[in-house]
């Protein structure tokens, strides 16, 4: 008989799933083999102490203590019902804009003259807003060029910001003591 | 309904005195499930105290359907996974030593002699059981102290029943080299098979 066979049926006995007869066969090979019977006994000891080692239990204010640490559901509820009525509510905001929108301004735009001046207000609009971004982006430039010691000082400011934000991550991930 | 869904019920309302009574019932199991996870007395205390904050934060994706003490004993088993992995990520062993679980350091229900033979049995079951890996080691532990099926387990760690029995075949195997070693033999009664 295999080894493999053999061990499949330890474990079958182990479990108390090995039948009269595969109890027979294992007898009879663990008799003929001192290593198979050498790891049975091994396995049995091992089985016998696990079985009867009790459960261990935590102190005595386990109980007290965890039920301080609980957080409110109640207040919990409160603040998730809160955040999806919000959530709602940005949801139909715009969509009441829109209709508004639509109901004020639709009448003009399907007249023929409004359509032009429509397109040169959007114009006009993009105009503005490409302008001020450019002089956002020049400044920005310019203080570059001018003081590059401003460059490097950001860098230095998130270097520091990023070494810290490591130092908290493994401060916070150490296993807490229970006093 | 049963006493526990009542419970269940009230703490799913708010009830924290009911969550209270959950946290009586379950408390050795989880706390036993995570000592004998993490080897460590402290860790094992704040595992068990996280495990039943998770279950109260979550207790409405609890299905009914399902043994509570399984789902409970899932969340207990899946923050110790995730502990030891971080213990891993910190380069710590659990072949460090650790601080004894208290019920070891005294027990005056029992006596020196008897107290002492129980430390070194508690001991003895911890170093076995820090030779395996943490899914093994889990395996083990919901099968010997929880006694539960290989279905059971298997939803516990959320994998197939032949996955669970070939975990349960390696580390028999490998706590019997371990034994082997030791030269642990079982009392002369337990040997016939």
């Amino acid at each position: 008989m295999e080894h493999n066979e053999i061990y499949t049926m330890m474990m079958d006995a182990l479990d108390g799933e090995l039948s009269t007869t595969g109890h027979v066969e294992l007898k009879s090979h663990l008799r003929a083999c001192p290593p198979c019977a050498r790891e049975w006994q091994a396995l049995l000891a091992i089985d016998v102490l696990f079985r009867q080692t009790p459960a261990l239990g935590p102190a005595v204010d386990f109980t007290q203590r965890t039920l301080a640490r609980l957080p409110n559901r109640r207040y919990r509820l409160w603040v998730i019902s809160a955040i999806y009525i919000l959530l709602l509510l940005s949801g139909a905001l715009p969509l009441l804009l829109v209709a508004w929108a639509i109901s004020r301004f639709g009448p003009m735009v399907t007249e023929p003259a409004a359509i032009p001046e429509l397109v040169a207000s959007i114009d006009r609009t993009l105009q503005i807003m490409s302008t001020v971004l450019r002089a956002l982006l020049s400044g920005i430039g310019e203080i570059l060029i001018q003081q590059p010691a401003v460059l490097g000082w950001l860098l230095v400011m998130a270097g520091v910001v990023f070494l810290w934000s490591g130092i908290y991550q493994q401060l916070v991930s150490q296993p807490r003591r229970v006093q | 309904m049963n006493e526990e869904q009542v419970w269940l019920e009230q703490a799913r309302q708010g009830d924290k005195a009911a969550f209270g009574k959950i946290i009586e019932a379950y408390q050795t199991p989880v706390y036993n499930l995570a000592y004998r996870m993490l080897n460590n007395a402290g860790e094992a205390e704040e595992a068990a105290q996280e495990a039943f904050i998770r279950a109260y934060t979550r207790l409405d994706s609890y299905d009914p359907a399902h043994k509570f003490s399984t789902w409970l004993l899932s969340i207990t088993s899946n923050y110790c996974i995730d502990q030891i992995r971080k213990r891993r990520a910190l380069l710590l062993s659990i072949d460090e030593p650790l601080a004894p679980h208290p019920a070891l350091m005294s027990d005056r229900s029992k006596g020196p002699e008897a107290q002492l033979m129980a430390n070194e049995q508690q001991e003895l079951v911890q170093s076995l059981l820090a030779e395996l890996a943490p899914d093994y080691r889990q395996a083990v532990v919901l099968r010997y102290w929880y006694e539960m099926s290989y279905e059971e387990i298997a939803e516990v760690m959320d994998t197939t029943v032949s996955a669970i029995k070939s975990r349960l075949f390696r580390a028999r195997r490998q706590l019997a080299d371990v034994g082997m070693a030791m030269d642990l033999s079982p009392a002369l009664e337990e040997v016939t098979v």
